[in-house]
């Protein structure tokens, strides 16, 4: 049990990222903070995710004339460009919103929110 | 050239590709943006319209761009359940037809940024097609987060005070939620090498090896999909951000986008029931309690609600727990009423949504005693909210009957007829704020002044609730056509691989 833990060591920790993330989420008051455990998550979505693509002596995946395998899948990476666009358009609506949250109620502590609401 | 195999691509490239050039049609007049909208949503529908009639002829079809074959290529694929497109362009269009006059009554800051409204909607609208016509997972997500993002940006734009902090809840649990989905196609994608659906179903089938990563997956999967769709536990996001929401938004949010979360299940449904790795009789179970726990409770809240956005956005906790307990029944009547209610509902919410909207543009009241007698003021946009409340309901002959009836069918087919009850139940608690709206709109003196001299709503308005709560009664009297067109989906859906 344990030693197959230890072999997929970076599944494991991409694992206990997304839960770090989750906690932040969950326990922090602020919104700023809760936001930046949201980007926890993501990274450690992105890290598992380009995890999968890497192999042991993985050649780049480009095709010159003496290439030779095995090859790191690309696929991926390219995945992870995608999901980056997404990370970076929804930080920038959620710091949107919560400056205009700022604007109108002179605070992002969420307990205050709660009471002004 | 004829256009015959592209419709497929095109539905999905016109609106985000209308979407991107609102803004720059903003520079010729104001009044653009508007006709631009109508224009795609009209080519769109036209799409729509030629895809729904070809699956009538010839069946599930796919369409492979630029020539790629799945599964190296990214497949668009078109089955029974993506004929759910039909009913997001007509209430896009009729959406952006609503908000033609509506967006005056948008906040300072918002108003004169209409162009970027309306390219929210389209893209709203665009990712909620791509989403159901995919035939690739990370294709999925992509299109789930161009239809969420542009979603929490909508229900900022309301300019209710609370509307802001409803457009952050959403963001943070609909964005949580896609990284589990996302999580999960990662998963997915190692246990499998390979992100095209069909094939991620083929290759499970007969899969040696740990099952667990894939137990995991369907978990997160379903959690993911079930946030999205406001499930019980999860739905807290949901009254706030629809009521606060602009009504043409509310309509297109309450009608369709709830139930990309669902068409996300059936997918990950068919996945699992075509490799037939689990036996998924315990998931059904949790989804049939969470389903019941959704109709009583969202009914419930429902009717102690003044504010009436507030009712209809807990009702449509209450219907989101139909359509998830007849999947969770796994019988064909469940599975057909339930597919069937995704569209019938849509129809629903979007009349009653925008007749409302329609209301409160002309008043600007929004609770019950404060609407007092609104119904002798503006007849016919009443009338149609009432078409709309007794579908809602499922009373026969209206549209809400039919699928009500089969999923009540399917928990008895289940052999669990106390669910059958429960459904009722639930049934019988809108039915107590039915009345409580007649009551208000129709037999109680107004208490404002604007109320009683509002004039009927304008034709924009008018018009699209009419057509909808039209709608909400042809596809009662109707009600065989969709059932009989989604069967053999649903048997497909139902069915082991090759089996």
């Amino acid at each position: 049990m344990l030693t197959a833990l230890w072999h997929n060591i970076d599944y494991v920790a991409s694992v206990v990222l997304f839960c770090i993330g989750l906690y932040v989420v969950i326990a922090k008051n602020n919104l700023i903070k809760k936001f930046l455990g949201l980007n926890i998550m993501e990274t450690a979505v992105f890290a598992f995710i380009i995890a999968l693509g890497v192999i042991e002596d993985g050649q780049p995946p480009i095709m010159t004339g003496d290439a030779h395998g095995p090859f790191a899948s690309p696929l991926p990476q390219t995945l992870v460009l995608t999901g980056i666009v997404v990370a970076v358009s929804t930080t920038a609506l959620a710091l949107t919103l919560i400056i205009r949250v700022y604007r109108r109620f002179g605070t992002i502590e969420a307990d205050e929110l709660r009471e002004l609401e | 050239m004829h256009l015959w195999p592209h419709w497929l691509a095109l539905i999905v490239l016109t609106p985000l590709v209308g979407a991107a050039l609102t803004p720059v049609v903003a520079l010729i007049d104001r009044r653009t943006p508007t006709w631009w909208a109508l224009s795609t949503m009209t080519v769109t529908s036209f799409a729509a319209t030629m895809l729904v009639l070809r699956i009538f002829h010839e069946g599930p079809f796919s369409y492979v761009p630029g020539g790629w074959t799945a599964p190296y290529g990214i497949e668009l694929h078109f089955d029974e359940f993506s004929a759910v497109v039909g009913v997001i362009c007509l209430v896009g269009w009729l959406a952006v037809l609503f908000s033609s006059r509506y967006t005056d009554s948008l906040p300072e800051f918002a108003r004169g940024r209409t162009p970027y409204y309306y390219t929210l909607l389209l893209l709203n609208c665009g990712g909620m097609i791509g989403f159901t016509v995919t035939g690739d997972l990370f294709n999925l997500f992509v299109f789930m987060e161009v239809l969420s993002l542009s979603g929490y940006a909508l229900v900022a734009v309301g300019g209710e005070r609370i509307a802001e902090m409803a457009a952050f809840k959403y963001l943070l649990m609909g964005a949580i939620s896609s990284l589990l989905v996302l999580f999960a196609i990662g998963f997915l994608y190692g246990i499998t090498g390979t992100l095209n659906i069909a094939d991620v179903t083929a290759r499970l089938h007969g899969f040696e090896g740990p099952t667990a990563p894939a137990a995991v997956a369907l978990g997160m999967l379903v959690v993911g999909f079930a946030t999205k769709a406001a499930v019980f536990p999860l739905h807290v996001w949901l009254p706030d951000a629809h009521a606060a929401a602009p009504s043409p938004v509310s309509a297109v949010l309450s009608g369709l986008v709830v139930k990309v979360g669902v068409i996300g299940m059936i997918r990950v449904y068919r996945i699992y029931y075509g490799s037939g790795m689990f036996d998924l009789t315990v998931l059904n179970l949790v989804l049939i309690w969470l389903g019941a726990i959704s109709i009583v409770m969202g009914a419930f809240f429902a009717v102690f609600q003044d504010d009436v956005k507030l009712m209809l956005a807990y009702s449509t906790i209450s219907n989101i727990g139909y359509i998830v307990m007849g999947l969770g029944l796994a019988t064909t009547y469940g599975v057909i009423g339930a597919s069937v209610h995704i569209f019938n509902h849509a129809l629903i919410k979007a009349t009653l949504f925008f007749a409302v909207g329609a209301i409160i543009y002309r008043t600007g009241y929004r609770t019950l005693t404060d609407l007092r007698g609104v119904g002798r003021a503006m007849p016919l946009t009443a009338v149609a909210l009432s078409v709309g409340a007794i579908s809602i309901v499922g009373i026969p002959p209206t549209a809400g009957f039919l699928c009500k009836w089969y999923i009540a069918l399917g928990a008895f087919q289940a052999d669990r007829p106390f669910f059958g009850f429960v459904l009722i139940f639930g049934a019988l608690l809108i039915f107590i704020y039915y009345i409580r709206m007649v009551n208000a709109f129709y037999f109680r003196e107004p208490v404002h002044a604007e109320v009683a001299e509002a004039k009927d709503a304008p034709v924009s308005m008018l018009l699209p609730t009419l057509v909808l709560a039209s709608l909400c009664l042809i596809m009662g009297i109707l009600g065989r056509v969709p059932l009989t067109f989604i069967e053999p989906g649903v048997a497909r859906l139902l069915a082991p691989l090759g089996g």
